[in-house]
C-alpha cells in the first residue's frame, strides 16, 4: 500500500480553493430560485382552493422522496430530449451550471415552502388581523408584520436546509459539472488515481469549514433577530 | 421523446430486485447506530469529558461533509486498509473479494449514527426533569427510569424525526453504486447502459423510491399514532372527568 502523505493535503486543499466560488454560486442561486418557488408553493398551500393545495402536496411529497442524484439525472439528460422532441428547442449546448440550477431548485423549492408554511402558520393569527384592523393593507400587513416574524421563526430551518443543499450540491460532479468536488476527481485522475484519499480529505475539509462558517453567520443573524422580537415583547 | 415503455416495466422489475439491499443497508445502518448514537446522546446531555468533545467534533464533521465524499473517502481508506491489517495478522483472505455491501454498511452506519445522536439529544431534553426524579424517587433504578419512563415520552417527539432521517438514509443509498452495491438505482443504471435508455431507469427508479419512501412514511405515521396513545388516554380521561 502506498504510504499516506498527509503533507498531500494542503496542496491539493490549495488548488481546490479557487473553485469554491463555483459551489458557493450554484448554493446561492438554487436556494434564491427555490425560495420562490417554495413561495408560490407555500401561498398555495396556505390559501389555495383545494385543487392547487392537492398540486402542491403532491409535488412537495414527491420531491421528499427523489434521491438527489436521480432528479439530477433527470432533469440532465431527460429535459433536453424532452424540449427538443415537444418545442424543437436545442437546449444541449447550455451550460451544466443551468441543469444543476434548476434540480436544486426543484429540490429546495419542496422543503423551502414547507419551511416557509409551517414558520408563517406559528405566527398567531391575531397579529394579522391587528395589523389589517389599524388600517395596513394586507399586503403591507404580510410584509410590515408578518414576514419579519416569520423569518425568526423560519431561521434554524433554513440554515439546516441550505447545509444540506450544500451537500447535495457536490453531487453535481456526476453530470462534469467543475465545484469543488468535480475539481478533486479532476485531480485524481489527473494523478492516475494516486492520493485520492487525501483529496477527497482536503473537499471534506473544505466542505466542513463552508458548513461551520454558514452556521456561525445563521446564529449571528438570529441572534440580532430575536433581540428585536424581545424587546416588543417586553 | 418517446419512451420504451417496454423496457421500462422490465428494468421496473429488474430494479425491484435491489430493493431488498436498500432496505438492508438503511437496516442495518439504524440498527448499528441506535444504541451507539444513544450513548453519544447521553455523554452530550451528562457532559462527559472528552466524551462530549469527540461526539461534537464528529457530529460536526459529518453534518459538515457530503455523503459523496464520506462514501468516498471510507472507499478509498477502508479496503486497503483491512488489506494490510489482514495481512499483517497472517489470516487467508482477499479483502477485496468482500461483498462491498459491507462498505456500504459501514459508511451509512458512521453517517446515521450523527444524526440519531443529535434527534436523540433534543428529544431526551424535551422529557421533563421531573420525570427522571419521580421515578427515581420512588425506587426505580437508574436503567429502569430511562427504559420504563423516559425513553417511551421521548420516543413520541423523536419520531417524526427519526421519520425524516430514514427517508433521508434510503435517499443516500442511491449513493451506494459508487461502491459497486447492487441497490436499485445501480441495477437500473446498468440495464439502462445496454441500449441508452437513461430516462426510463431513472423514471423506474424515482417510481421505486417514491413508493419505498410513502411505506415509510405510513409505517412511521402508524407508530407515532401507536405510541402517542399513551397522550390520548390521558386527554379522554381529562375530558371525562
Amino acid at each position: 500500500m502506498r504510504p499516506f502523505n498527509p503533507l498531500y493535503i494542503p496542496e491539493v486543499f490549495f488548488e481546490l480553493l479557487p473553485f469554491l466560488p463555483v459551489t458557493v454560486l450554484m448554493l446561492a442561486g438554487s436556494v434564491f430560485f427555490g425560495s420562490l418557488l417554495g413561495f408560490i408553493l407555500a401561498k398555495a398551500k396556505v390559501s389555495g382552493r383545494k385543487l392547487s393545495r392537492l398540486l402542491a402536496d403532491t409535488y412537495i411529497a414527491m420531491m421528499r422522496c427523489t434521491p438527489p442524484i436521480v432528479l439530477l439525472f433527470i432533469v440532465y439528460y431527460g429535459l433536453p430530449e424532452l424540449l427538443l422532441s415537444t418545442t424543437g428547442l436545442d437546449v444541449n449546448s447550455i451550460a451544466k451550471g443551468i441543469f444543476v440550477l434548476l434540480t436544486y431548485t426543484l429540490l429546495s423549492g419542496a422543503t423551502m415552502s414547507e419551511i416557509m408554511r409551517s414558520s408563517y402558520e406559528s405566527i398567531d393569527k391575531g397579529q394579522w388581523e391587528a395589523a389589517v384592523s389599524i388600517g395596513l393593507s394586507p399586503f403591507q400587513a404580510f410584509y410590515r408584520i408578518m414576514l419579519p416574524q416569520a423569518t425568526v421563526v423560519a431561521l434554524p430551518n433554513l440554515c439546516n436546509v441550505l447545509i444540506n443543499l450544500m451537500k447535495d450540491g457536490a453531487l453535481a460532479f456526476t453530470i462534469g459539472l467543475i465545484d469543488v468536488m468535480g475539481k478533486g476527481t479532476l485531480i485524481i485522475s489527473k494523478n492516475f488515481g494516486a492520493y485520492a484519499l487525501e483529496t477527497y480529505i482536503a473537499a471534506a475539509l473544505l466542505y466542513w469549514g463552508l458548513t461551520l462558517i454558514i452556521e456561525k453567520s445563521f446564529s449571528v443573524i438570529e441572534k440580532n433577530l430575536s433581540r428585536g422580537k424581545r424587546s416588543i415583547a417586553e | 421523446m418517446e419512451l420504451d415503455i417496454k423496457f421500462m416495466v422490465d428494468t421496473f422489475f429488474l430494479a425491484l430486485a435491489g430493493v431488498p439491499a436498500t432496505l438492508s443497508i438503511t437496516g442495518v445502518a439504524l440498527i448499528i447506530s441506535t444504541p451507539v448514537a444513544f450513548f453519544m446522546a447521553i455523554s452530550r446531555i451528562y457532559d462527559v469529558k472528552i466524551v462530549k468533545q469527540a461526539v461534537t467534533a464528529y457530529v460536526s464533521f459529518i453534518r459538515g461533509t457530503p455523503v459523496v465524499l464520506q462514501i468516498l473517502i471510507i472507499y478509498s481508506l477502508l479496503p486497503s486498509l483491512f488489506n494490510t491489517i489482514i495481512k499483517s495478522t497472517g489470516w487467508n483472505i482477499n479483502v477485496f473479494d468482500i461483498n462491498p455491501i459491507i462498505y456500504a454498511y459501514i459508511v451509512f452506519s458512521l453517517n446515521t449514527c450523527a444524526g440519531l445522536s443529535e434527534i436523540f439529544r433534543s428529544a431526551l431534553q424535551t422529557v421533563n426533569k421531573g420525570q427522571l426524579e419521580a421515578a427515581l424517587s420512588i425506587g426505580m433504578s437508574p436503567v429502569q427510569a430511562y427504559t420504563r419512563i423516559i425513553i417511551p415520552q421521548a420516543l413520541v417527539t423523536a419520531i417524526p424525526n427519526i421519520c425524516n432521517l430514514t427517508i433521508n438514509l434510503i435517499k443516500g443509498t442511491s449513493l451506494a453504486f459508487m461502491m459497486t452495491v447492487k441497490e436499485v438505482t445501480s441495477i437500473a443504471k446498468i440495464a439502462a447502459s445496454y441500449g441508452y435508455n437513461y430516462i426510463e431507469a431513472y423514471l423506474d427508479i424515482l417510481i421505486i423510491y417514491i413508493i419505498l419512501c410513502s411505506l415509510v412514511q405510513l409505517l412511521f405515521a402508524l407508530a407515532e399514532k401507536h405510541l402517542g396513545s399513551y397522550k390520548n388516554i390521558r386527554g379522554t380521561l381529562v375530558n371525562a372527568g
